[in-house]
């Protein structure tokens, strides 16, 4: 019997050998660009809450309802209605997906540190920016977490402490990808160093360092190769995917057969059964999110009124039962954002009601349903097939797109008081929205509703200019996932949250009966009671909780 | 005085006569194949198949009668020319042959632990697997059946050693396998032997040992027969669902959600029970609607009646089913050849709908001598068969249907969720019926052939090749489901192709040689051992029509999908010896070396040696023991031996392995197109090693009043070092999210002690009873562990049940302690840290999956043509974690049905409760894991009860048979439990991970079953 025969090779196995190449680090390099869309291998928790495009943190905020009924996803229920338990699946969904999207960016940097005879500086440059996205996720979700460094992946150390930010480890790794990026990418997919600009400038924002975020968005603004699409919708279309606005994107596409490329985390999100007998009806806008559509005469919102009136909603009336619409002006922006009873919904034609909407009457979800993340009528491209495959969507999601960019790059000159610039790049964002298409009524020839927009004349003062850019933030990017940070890093989560919660409760009377008071340990999630036992009680958890 | 005897010896040959009789057993049947000798020489025979010798002997000779399992006895011939014999039964059966895979030793003088299945009395109740004949036969052997047509049961020898894979490694002749599903390939009625060793005697299977051994022969027929037996045995059972748990009727639904949101302070809104001031069961299902066209999915209005008391969803789902089973074999034999060759059939539907279990085998077990000292045999035999699952999963459906679903809708067609306020679940019903044309066919061949061949005197060398393969093939069409709420859009077929097999080739050397009082017995050996699997999923989607002559892949336009392919192999490889040592029948002593190397591991951790001693002493044998006392057998025996264990999930452990991986790894880097990706996806781990097991056994064993009566204790302790798990610490959820590697994580310890007491009697008038008792305890604790503690299954809503750490059991419950109900009717958890508030800090270990004792009793009753046996087994002091409250006892899914424990919910009037107040959401933490659903899983069950007729030769020899015999059966007709869940008896691991044990998930529930069936011979 020779020595050979108790060798027995591992079959269709790459070993660490075979990728220790340069085809071995592109290889692993798509293996971490694919677990952007939060689909990973052996996944511990909820698998919609690993979704990439971070759709159930609005859930968390006041931009929308968990939606369906109540028990239908309970775990989310208990989310949204801030009855928190570090045992929640949420909470660990997201947190492990994440993780891998580090690690699988660490194999790559490890990977190419063994690696002598090729440069692989834009390789290397491309994974850190994998690892600075993830990091910044973990980050801004979890306040305190830990860093896996690729030394700690290479050495199978992955237990280590959480004592407190990682913001320097994060600015790191972006600052080498702005150093080391081409200005231009042949592949849509992959970050330019604009992108990279444009990521650090966000990470500074996030920790309101407002000269060094500014001083890169003024970059990018005046010397950067971005442009707004004369549609605001094109963003969600396959026609307008990787346009001129596009900085950096999950590239999602459907395809045939079961598509492991759509947004597989966001399937729950559509309407059900709704136009095209889909499902599971969930993601719905709020009230609130709806009335801070409402302009005044002039076209500009009512930044602190606009919860005095509410918007008209079908809540609570089947289809059959009469219904008037809204009169009072609107930012045409809303009917792109949310589709509402009487309106056209992503050119399905008129969304007739409550038939549409799974939740009931006494569920807390509302009459609204998503739109930016529902492909539009015909949009063929961006439908999945496959058993369940319809839901796959192919619509990229936008981790930032440059009208983001340009309201960030406000939001930074307003906190040093450079209003000028603020109200400009405000503005842009502004006409745009004036200028493009409206949604017309069943005639094709008429709006469909009282659109009235303009852009502002000035801001009178920094508190005004805040209010006003904070506010169109919410206009321009409300239902992309960006809402529930952006109130943590204006420090007034808690007392927004529990304002809309009373506000909510004047249509949705249940949902101010269950839900509860929102605290400021709620400013970050827990740390998944599942990843404390597994440290061995290396990781501590959050205070509060 | 030498001369004497040469003279004698002259005496002997000169005056010889012919003897001839007929040797019977105490019924008066003929012993075919009893030895005959003349005592005191070697002269002897055996007898013919009727019964019958014929041996020629010298004058005043006194002959020698013997057969396994019946006591000896010595008649003088005295000058007859016929004489007769009739044997009694042995009741301690000292002298019967055991089988110990490379060798054979008789049990008086076994010094290792070594069980023995009475497999006669195992396979009376309908075993479908053969590993279930161990079902509380024999002591420190746990079993526990699994309901799922065609799924066979997990064993567990002597406490949780591993964390892998607990089966014991099967040795089926010439064949070695640990894959449980191979016994179903074994026609229990084909069953010869059935031996389980215990202990460090197991060592001579070194490195796969540990888990124990179980040996199973088959039949062979005999030699010298002098016409072919003919046996067909069969039987029809009824089978029905042992237990089912209490749900709610249609109006208690509605009054437990009303009341929930009425507790929640919300008015009461609900789409199907009104917004009055009390629920109402509506005549029919409010806006039920259902898919009438797709591309896209469009939902049109219809009608479904709802059943005034609800449906009953556990009983639209389960029937009584008809299992049947047909074995025939023919044994012959003459001089130099034998066989055994025998065919059976089973049919053996689940009590779901849809479900089913069919095989068909065919044996041939032949032998010949070439010459005086070569025989040349085989066994082999082949089995086809096919299953439908539909398993635990439609059950915990089932659970969660709102009964105001109908079955079926007002047209016929099967109802569902399509009306608001009815859930979300699948209907059951549907699922099962658009299952019924998938299938699980396997092809299985196994047997081996063998040469033995005597050397020189005392010296034997044998060589055997055994082997298996199989051909899995398996086709899961996934039909459209219009009725439900969440409708596919399109259907898909999956198919899974798969081939497996596994070879040992082994070549050994035995000597045997008496001298004086002295027995040697020596053996050496060489073996190979390969096994591999290598196979593919594929499935593609969207079929025009759902009729299964449709169901071929190349029939679906959708785009066709590689799910899955893997190949892969191990082997091993191994060197072993063993000498035995005896003197005077009355001390023994034992040792065995094994040498293997895997190819699981690298460098030095590539090859381990395994070492056992055992030794015996048969006091009853010494001069100072009367012989006529009462204890007619006493006997000490004791071992030590090293065991190991390679058998992991993973061929290569050893080293990272990276896949190209089209769901997790590719992406559309260019937007469009999909780029290829990589991902790591198993960790290894180079300095991965064996798992050894120390194994001690003491025990004692005693007969009294002729071994009428017989007692057997064996004290054991198995130490299990670097056991080895997936480390899930190392990769937790801060890491990559590859496979975790697997590491050698710490010590276990199991001690405990097994009983066996058995009597046996048979009065003058003709009444025969016996009585076997089996009695096994162990306790398992963790010794040593690489961190400072490993949670079990985090796949559970509500995240991990169990956690094993240094000073408990492997696997024990953790978390809060309910300690009763709050002022405001929430569960009240105890404040474990006393700090004031609770937190996940409070969580400590609240229960524990291992039993106190199992046991096992079993009587037999016979008088004249009757004959009756009863077994009872039963399981002591273990917890079950009831996972399935978390859908019937909590509003995890608010609209799905409930156990009426909910009807018990506290109230400010009722705070004895067993419930907390009702809402319509999950409040305080109720579902995360607590001691509300750890409960006494102890039980004592019927498992069998049989009663025989056999009639009279008269009677069966007036229709040309040769023994008749039919009877009558029932299968766990009772079952003594307080364990809430539809069944105490259940394989708790979904994963097969021994982290996670205990946990009651998706369990299919055990059947009650009634069986006739009849034996006949001709």
């Amino acid at each position: 019997c020779s020595d050979d025969f108790t060798e027995q090779p591992a079959i269709g196995a790459l070993s660490d050998a075979a990728v220790q190449n340069e085809d071995g680090v592109e290889l692993l390099l798509i293996g971490a660009y694919s677990t952007l869309d939060g689909i990973r291998n052996n996944l511990s928790g909820n698998g919609f809450a690993a979704s990439g495009d971070n759709w159930w943190f609005d859930v968390l905020a006041d931009d929308a309802h968990k939606g369906s009924t109540d028990g239908d996803q309970a775990e989310l229920f208990e989310m949204e209605t801030y009855n928190w338990t570090t045992g929640n699946p949420y909470v660990l969904g997201k947190w492990s997906s994440t993780f891998a999207g580090v690690n699988r960016s660490n194999a790559v940097i490890a990977l190419i540190a063994t690696i002598e005879d090729a440069d692989l500086t834009g390789k290397l440059a491309e994974a850190r920016f994998l690892r600075g996205h993830f990091n910044f996720e973990l980050q801004r979700i979890y306040g305190n977490v830990p860093y896996i460094s690729e030394e700690n992946y290479a050495n199978t150390e992955f237990n280590q402490p959480n004592p407190g930010p990682i913001w320097d480890q994060i600015e790191a790794d972006f600052q080498f990808a702005v150093d080391n990026l081409p200005a231009t990418q042949a592949q849509s997919g992959r970050p330019s160093s604009w992108a990279a600009k444009a990521y650090l400038g966000k990470v500074h924002l996030q920790q309101s360092e407002w000269a060094p975020a500014l001083a890169l968005f003024e970059e990018i603004i005046n010397d950067g190769p971005y442009a707004l699409n004369s549609e605001f919708v094109a963003n969600w279309e396959s026609a307008g995917e990787n346009s001129s606005e596009a900085v950096f994107a999950i590239q999602f596409t459907a395809d045939d057969a079961v598509s492991y490329n759509g947004n597989i985390g966001g399937v729950l999100n559509f309407p059900n059964p709704g136009p095209f007998g889909s499902c599971c009806g969930f993601y719905q806008p709020s009230q609130d999110l709806v009335n801070a559509f409402q302009t005044d005469g002039s076209g500009l919102p009512l930044l602190d009124t606009f919860n005095q009136t509410d918007v008209a909603n079908d809540y609570g009336k089947e289809d059959d039962e009469a219904f008037t619409l809204h009169t009072g002006p609107l930012d045409p922006r809303l009917d792109y954002t949310v589709g509402r009873r009487g309106i056209d919904y992503n050119r399905y034609g008129t969304f007739p009601g409550h038939s549409w909407i799974r939740a009931t009457f006494s569920d807390i979800s509302g009459p609204y349903l998503p739109a930016k993340n529902v492909y539009q009528s015909g949009d063929t491209d961006n439908q999945g097939s496959g058993a369940w495959g319809q839901q796959h969507a192919g619509i990229n999601y936008h981790i930032i797109r440059y009208a983001d960019v340009l309201l960030m790059g406000a939001e930074a000159a307003v906190e040093t008081n450079d209003l000028a610039s603020a109200l400009t790049w405000t503005n842009l964002v502004r006409n745009r929205a004036k200028n493009m298409t409206y949604i017309q009524d069943e005639t094709g020839e008429v709006d469909a509703a009282n659109y009235e927009i303009e852009p502002y004349t000035a801001f009178a003062s920094q508190d005004f200019a805040r209010k006003a850019v904070r506010h169109e933030r919410r206009l321009e990017l409300s239902m992309e996932g960006h809402r529930l940070f952006d109130l943590r890093r204006w420090g007034n989560a808690a007392s927004v949250m529990n304002e809309y919660i009373t506000n909510e409760s004047r249509t949705i009377p249940n949902f101010g009966t269950k839900a509860n008071t929102v605290e400021a340990k709620h400013d970050i999630l827990p740390i998944p009671l599942n990843a404390i036992d597994l440290s061995g009680g290396i990781l501590q958890q959050n205070p509060g909780y | 005085n030498e001369n004497t005897s040469t003279s004698n010896e002259v005496e002997v040959k000169t005056l010889q006569s012919t003897i001839t009789g007929t040797v019977l057993d105490d019924t008066g049947q003929p012993l075919p194949g009893a030895n005959v000798v003349e005592k005191g020489t070697t002269n002897g025979t055996q007898t013919d198949f009727d019964g019958n010798y014929s041996l020629n002997v010298s004058d005043g000779a006194t002959l020698v009668f013997s057969y396994i399992g019946f006591k000896s006895t010595e008649i003088a011939v005295n000058g007859q020319s016929s004489v007769n014999a009739t044997l009694a039964e042995d009741a301690a059966a000292l002298d019967e042959v055991i089988v110990l895979g490379y060798s054979t030793q008789t049990r008086g003088d076994l010094t290792g632990s070594v069980a023995s299945v009475d497999v006669s009395e195992a396979t009376k109740a309908p075993v479908v697997n053969a590993a279930s004949a161990l079902q509380g036969r024999v002591s420190g052997v746990t079993v526990v059946q699994n309901a799922t047509p065609g799924s066979p049961p997990k064993i567990n020898i002597r406490g949780f050693g591993t964390s892998n894979n607990t089966n014991p490694l099967f040795i089926i002749d010439g064949l070695q396998t640990d894959d449980p599903f191979v016994l179903n390939s074994i026609n229990p009625n084909d069953i010869d032997q059935m031996n389980v060793l215990k202990d460090g005697a197991a060592a001579i299977y070194g490195a796969r040992a540990s888990n124990g051994v179980v040996i199973i022969t088959t039949k062979g027929g005999g030699y010298n027969m002098d016409k072919p037996v003919v046996s067909v045995d069969t039987y029809t059972g009824f089978s029905t669902v042992a237990n089912t748990p209490d749900l709610l009727n249609a109006q208690q639904l509605g009054d437990v959600l009303y009341q929930s949101a009425i507790n929640d302070g919300t008015a009461f809104n609900h789409p199907q029970y009104g917004n009055g001031s009390s629920a109402v069961v509506p005549s029919t299902l409010n806006g039920y609607t259902r898919v009438v066209s797709y591309d896209p999915i469009t939902r049109g209005p219809a009608s479904a009646t709802v059943n005034p008391n609800g449906t009953d969803w556990i009983d639209a789902i389960t029937r009584t089913a008809v299992i049947q089973s047909v074995a025939f074999s023919v044994a012959n034999g003459e001089e130099n050849s034998k066989y055994n060759l025998s065919a059976n059939y089973l049919n053996n539907p689940g009590n779901l709908l849809e479900t089913d279990y069919k095989i068909g085998q065919i044996r041939l077990n032949s032998e010949f001598k070439i010459g005086d000292k070569v025989r040349i045999g085989e066994h082999f035999s082949t089995a086809y068969s096919n299953s439908k699952g539909g398993g635990g999963a439609q059950y915990e459906e089932a659970i969660r249907s709102s009964p105001l679903i109908p079955l079926y809708d007002d047209n016929g067609n099967f109802a569902g969720t399509g009306a608001q306020g009815t859930g979300n679940s699948r209907s059951p019903l549907a699922q099962l019926n658009r299952q019924s044309d998938n299938f699980n066919k396997t092809v299985r061949i196994l047997g081996d052939v063998y040469l033995s061949a005597q050397l020189m005197d005392g010296l034997t060398f044998k060589t055997t090749i055994g082997g298996t393969i199989n051909s899995f093939n398996t086709r899961g069409f996934q039909a459209l489901d219009p009725e439900h709420s969440e409708p596919l859009g399109v259907n898909q077929l999956t198919e899974r192709n798969q081939d497996g097999y596994s070879w040992t080739f082994t070549n050994t050397l035995n000597y045997k040689k008496t001298f004086n009082n002295s027995k040697i017995d020596a053996l050496v050996g060489i073996e190979s051992v390969k096994d591999g699997v290598k196979g593919k999923v594929v499935s593609r989607t969207d079929f025009l029509f759902e009729t299964p002559d449709f169901y071929l892949l190349n029939n679906g336009s959708g785009v066709p999908l590689v799910n899955e392919a893997f190949d892969s192999a191990t082997s091993l490889y191994s060197l072993f010896g063993s000498a035995t040592y005896s003197y005077g029948d009355k001390y023994f002593v034992t040792g065995t070396l094994r040498n293997d190397t895997s190819s699981r591991f690298t460098g030095d951790n590539k090859s381990a040696t395994f070492p056992s001693v055992s030794a015996g002493w048969v006091v009853s044998k010494e001069d100072f023991m009367s012989s006529d006392s009462a204890l007619s057998w006493f006997k000490f025996k004791g071992s030590w031996g090293q065991l190991g264990n390679q058998s992991l999930p993973a061929s290569n452990p050893t080293i990272n392995i990276s896949n190209l991986n089209e769901q997790y790894g590719n992406y559309a880097i260019d937007g469009s197109s999909i780029a290829t990706g990589a991902i790591l996806s198993s960790v290894g781990n180079p300095n991965l090693k064996w798992e050894t097991s120390e194994a001690i056994n003491a025990g004692v064993e005693l007969g009294f009043f002729d071994d009428k009566f017989n007692v057997d204790f064996e004290w054991f302790k198995i130490t299990t070092k670097d056991l080895i798990v997936q480390d899930n610490s190392l990769i937790s959820t801060t890491a990559i999210d590859a496979g975790a590697p697997y590491v050698n994580a710490g010590n276990v310890e199991n001690t405990g002690f097994d009983v066996t007491l058995r009597y046996k009697d048979e009065t003058t008038s003709g009444f025969k009873y016996g009585v076997d008792i089996n009695f096994s305890h162990y306790k398992n604790e963790v010794t040593d562990w690489i961190s400072e503690f490993q949670v079990g299954d985090e796949s559970y809503r509500g995240g991990a049940v169990s956690r094993t750490q240094v000073g408990e059991a492997i696997s024990t419950f953790f978390g809060r302690e309910v300690i009763g109900f709050t002022d405001t009717g929430r569960f009240e958890y105890r404040d474990v840290n006393n700090d004031g508030e609770i937190n996940d800090d409070d969580r400590t270990f609240i229960g524990s999956p291992h039993p106190d004792f199992t046991y096992g009793l079993n009587f037999n009753l016979g008088y004249k043509s009757f004959d009756l046996s009863l077994f009872l087994q039963g399981s002591q002091g273990n917890d079950i974690y009831n996972y399935n409250k978390i859908y019937t006892d909590f509003p995890t899914f608010a609209d799905g049905n409930r156990s009426v424990r909910v009807l018990d919910s506290w109230t400010p009037i009722n705070t004895d409760a067993t419930l907390p107040a009702l809402s319509s959401s999950i409040q305080n933490s109720e579902t995360q894991p607590n001691s509300y659903f750890v409960e006494d899983g102890s039980y004592l069950r019927l498992k069998n009860v049989q009663l025989g007729y056999a009639f009279s030769d008269k009677v069966a020899n007036s229709v040309g048979l040769d023994s008749f015999r039919v009877y009558i059966q029932g299968t766990n007709l009772l079952t003594l439990t307080g364990y809430e869940g539809f069944d105490p008896e259940i394989i708790s691991s979904v994963t097969g991970n021994n982290l996670t044990i205990g946990v009651d998930s998706q369990v299919v529930p055990q059947s009650r079953i009634l069986t006739l069936g009849f034996n006949l011979k001709l």
